[in-house]
């Protein structure tokens, strides 16, 4: 009956279908499979099959990804409460977009799929200065901060990833808190992130999972 | 032969004397006139002049009549932009703030008289008497499908989209549509020679080719039918429309394509296959980075694979404002060199 289930589920996900693949779980609920089968016998993996077929065919648009996360995450809000155990957080990261960009859709993505992941995400929202996102890692024990950007200007500006390192090497915490981006411009030039001093960047919201679990591996 | 008679031949279906070039040069006009970006899009006069030192220095063949994608909001009366130094504008004020705000979206009847849309046609209107004759003036609307991305940020827009009230969906294109439709007739009166009908949200990295049939073409169909095709050309605005191009011609009969750095032109060329004239863009977001010879190396190569046979030109996408004057001649020196048909 499972694996019905996480094919209509997966179906729904793939299609963009918000309505059906709530359906679908709410109903796998009904019949008995416990919150603890749906995220990590369901949500997660269909997550994760979702990133392989977008690596095979290339094809992955940004309102798959949106919706993929969306659900992801109600799905995933909804049934952690319900655990017979409290879950383990995976880690904790800081998100934002960079200083003097308001387009939020990016990482709002990311957000939602890694909390789907089970990572603690702490999202500053828009437009956030580089202060604000080494204070918020310092005090939120962040091992990554995640930093989006729309816009070429708001992406190498003086006020984006660049000093953000900086200020990390200030206070010698470049070992401790790893920095990633994301966002159009590295599309385009996939060596941009070096240029920024970043220490990795995902092409969307789902390889940012990947990113980030290797990240705090190494961390350990 | 001069700028303009090369777009002309090519609308002619002959070969002019080579590749014409399309460069969207915008923001940069407020570094040829020594001011900052929020100076310089302030007064049409500014935009005009700003556009019109561009051209003299770099020599590419269209002028761009237009501001930036976020005055299309200003005009329908958002309050705040957020201006840099160094990049386009960001809405700072969004319209719609929640569904009720949809109902009170009213696009006025008389938009004309909008002091914003001053600004656009006094703009408009010095770069025609400049260039009458020598160079056409290119302007850009959004298309009704694109439009609610800065009214109401494309969060809230995709959970309209997808899990909002339809009634109210379709309310706010059909009001999206009838923006399209005023703006571009007070473009049109205004001088400008063609239409950039920016098609955003439509493109197949925003949404599956499947959602591009059921949700986006009926709107594109509408516009069209209420824009016309004659001078309209359908630019993709940021992501790739290869795989939509053949939906477009058979179903809005728009004959001219202005395709993403992220589409393969020779791709391109094979399915338009005569039938339309097709614009082949440059990564200009590569020339940051680029030597002087992966520039030309890249120019070289879309020119081999757009011009043959004709029915070809040149264009870039963003050209953020960070790439250095010298890059941008190197570009351009290049296509000039490399567009031969």
């Amino acid at each position: 009956m499972l694996n019905e289930i996480i094919e209509e589920y997966y179906s729904s996900l793939f299609d963009t279908d918000y309505v059906g693949a709530l359906a679908v779980i709410h109903n796998a609920k009904k019949e008995g499979v416990t919150p603890e089968e749906i995220v990590f016998e369901i949500v997660i993996p269909s997550i994760d099959r979702m990133l392989q077929s977008f690596l095979l065919n290339q094809e992955a648009s940004i309102s798959q990804h949106f919706l993929a996360s969306k659900i992801s995450e109600q799905i995933v809000d909804e049934m952690l409460p319900l655990f017979q155990q409290k879950t383990e957080k995976n880690g904790n990261i800081v998100l934002g977009t960079s200083f003097g960009d308001f387009h939020g859709l990016g990482r709002k993505i990311v957000s939602g799929c890694l909390r789907a992941n089970l990572y603690n995400v702490i999202d500053l929202g828009l437009n956030v200065n580089p202060q604000k996102f080494i204070e918020e890692a310092i005090n939120n024990d962040a091992q990554i901060i995640g930093i989006s950007s729309m816009m070429v200007h708001s992406a190498v500006g003086e006020n984006g990833c660049l000093k953000v390192k900086e200020l990390l090497k200030e206070k010698k915490l470049t070992d401790k808190i790893k920095v990633i981006v994301g966002g159009a411009p590295y599309r385009f030039d996939k060596e941009l992130y070096k240029k920024v001093d970043a220490d990795g960047w995902a092409e969307n919201a789902i390889q940012s999972i990947k990113l980030v679990g290797e990240i705090i591996e190494e961390l350990k | 032969m001069n700028s303009m008679e090369r777009f002309v031949s090519l609308m002619q279906g002959k070969l002019p004397d080579r590749v014409p070039v399309i460069c969207n040069l915008l923001d940069q006009g407020a570094k040829e006139l020594n001011m900052s970006i929020e100076e310089y899009y302030s007064k049409g006069e500014n935009v005009a002049e700003g556009q019109i030192k561009l051209i003299n220095k770099f020599g590419y063949d269209i002028a761009w009549g237009t501001f930036y994608i976020g005055y299309l909001a200003k005009i329908l009366g958002s309050k705040k932009m957020i201006f840099s130094e160094t990049g386009p504008p960001n809405v700072g004020n969004l319209i719609i703030k929640d569904y009720k705000d949809i109902e009170k979206l009213i696009i006025p009847d008389n938009l004309e008289e909008n002091q914003n849309i001053i600004e656009l046609v006094k703009c408009i209107k010095i770069l025609k008497t400049e260039f009458e004759g020598k160079r056409h003036i290119l302007s850009a609307v959004l298309s009704s499908f694109s439009l609610p991305s800065i009214l109401m940020g494309m969060e809230n827009y995709f959970n309209l989209i997808y899990t909002g009230p339809k009634d109210l969906l379709n309310l706010l294109l059909e009001k999206s549509s009838l923006y399209c439709e005023k703006l571009t007739h007070i473009l049109r009166k205004s001088g400008v020679d063609f239409i950039a009908y920016i098609s955003s949200l439509s493109t197949v990295d925003i949404i599956t080719l499947k959602q591009f049939k059921e949700l986006a073409l009926p709107w594109i169909k509408k516009d069209i039918q209420r824009i016309g095709t004659a001078d309209v050309v359908f630019f993709n605005g940021g992501g790739r429309i290869n795989p939509t191009i053949d939906t477009l011609i058979k179903e809005t009969g728009l004959m001219v394509y202005y395709i993403n750095p992220k589409d393969s032109v020779k791709e391109a060329k094979q399915i338009i296959d005569g039938r339309a004239l097709l614009i082949g863009t440059i990564n200009d977001i590569g020339l940051l980075s680029w030597s002087k010879e992966e520039i030309e190396s890249e120019v070289k190569r879309i020119m081999e694979e757009g011009s043959l046979g004709g029915g070809f030109i040149f264009g870039t996408l963003v050209m953020p404002y960070l790439i250095p004057e010298e890059k941008i001649k190197i570009m351009l020196e290049a296509a000039y060199k490399y567009g031969r048909y």
